[in-house]
């Protein structure tokens, strides 16, 4: 443990690390990325989520619902990513034995699970669902709004549980 | 005293103010889910005018699956936005990326009840529904920017 902590201080000591973390306008610029990202990719995951839950566009095919929005919601977790991960190296060293930043950790692991689960097995027979979806779409809708709720939450409450 | 004297010193900002600092975090949380919640409904009309997403939707079916989610973020926002201002006000008062924050707010929001409600009762040029879809993101981005600003200046 404490050599993981050793290589996130490293991390956080970096050139690049610091740079990132003293720059006043370099790390809200980041932050915002991170936001808009996360509108983009959580926000239109929620609308799929919803809809696999039969609570919005009850009409409209779940596989169109979702095949209109992929790459939109991909294209938002490049951002969410990538700006997460130069956040992370401004702050490494701190948030590494943050609750709230591990919690985000487990969460995001258990969100991307889920998606892996629901575009591997459930999305190739997605376009012969008829009305009442299977039991296994409509778990993998719930658990991916849990999921990215927490994960939202979580990191969220990363500066509060320092 | 003055006026933001008065609403720092007011029962709701000493109430805020004076409570454990994880109630100043729970309403962060609102306010990012409100956040979340809000440019869901932005995004979702924002893609289909430029023609980007739920394409094989009207208008008129997007406007209306984005309209609660649009209401319910700005309530979240709004509410929680307010009760962090009223607890510090003195300090927020001074803050420019605050004051350019509402600005923004305030257009993106009239932008997106007034033009995209008209464009879903007259359909107009593909040029014109571009235009107001780019305007209302670069309003919005304004918006965030300012937000995380705030903390930085």
């Amino acid at each position: 443990m404490s050599s993981i902590i050793e290589i996130a201080q490293a991390i956080q000591d970096s050139s690049i690390g610091v740079a990132i973390a003293e720059s006043t306008v370099v790390f809200p610029v980041i932050e915002t990325v991170h936001l808009l990202g996360l509108a983009l990719s959580v926000g239109l995951l929620l609308i799929v989520d919803l809809r696999l839950l039969g609570l919005v566009l009850p009409k409209v095919p779940v596989a169109t619902v979702h095949h209109q929005l992929r790459r939109w919601i991909f294209t938002g977790f490049t951002f969410t990513f990538v700006s997460g991960a130069l956040l992370f190296w401004a702050e490494a060293g701190q948030v590494i034995v943050n609750y709230a930043f591990i919690a985000h950790g487990i969460f995001i692991l258990l969100g991307i699970a889920n998606a892996a689960f629901f575009e591997i097995r459930l999305v190739p027979g997605a376009a012969d669902w008829k009305e009442s979806l299977p039991g296994a779409a409509r778990f993998a809708g719930a658990a991916s709004l849990s999921a990215w709720f927490l994960v939202l939450v979580s990191g969220r409450l990363i500066p509060y549980l320092a | 005293m003055n006026f933001y004297e008065t609403l720092q010193n007011s029962a709701v900002g000493h109430l805020i103010s004076e409570s454990n600092h994880l109630v100043g975090a729970a309403f962060q949380v609102v306010h990012i889910v409100g956040i979340v919640l809000l440019l869901t409904a932005v995004l979702l009309v924002a893609l289909r005018l430029l023609g980007l997403g739920l394409r094989e939707q009207s208008l008129q079916e997007v406007e209306k699956l984005a309209r609660p989610f649009l209401w319910l973020g700005l309530a979240a926002t709004v509410i929680s936005g307010s009760l962090f201002f009223i607890s510090t006000a003195v300090i927020y008062a001074t803050k420019e990326a605050l004051q350019i924050k509402i600005v923004l707010l305030v257009l993106a929001v009239l932008l997106q009840f007034g033009l995209v409600r008209r464009l879903v009762a007259h359909p107009a040029s593909k040029a014109v529904a571009r235009g107001a879809a780019l305007a209302s993101l670069t309003l919005w981005l304004g918006v965030g920017l300012a937000g995380r600003a705030i903390g930085f200046t």
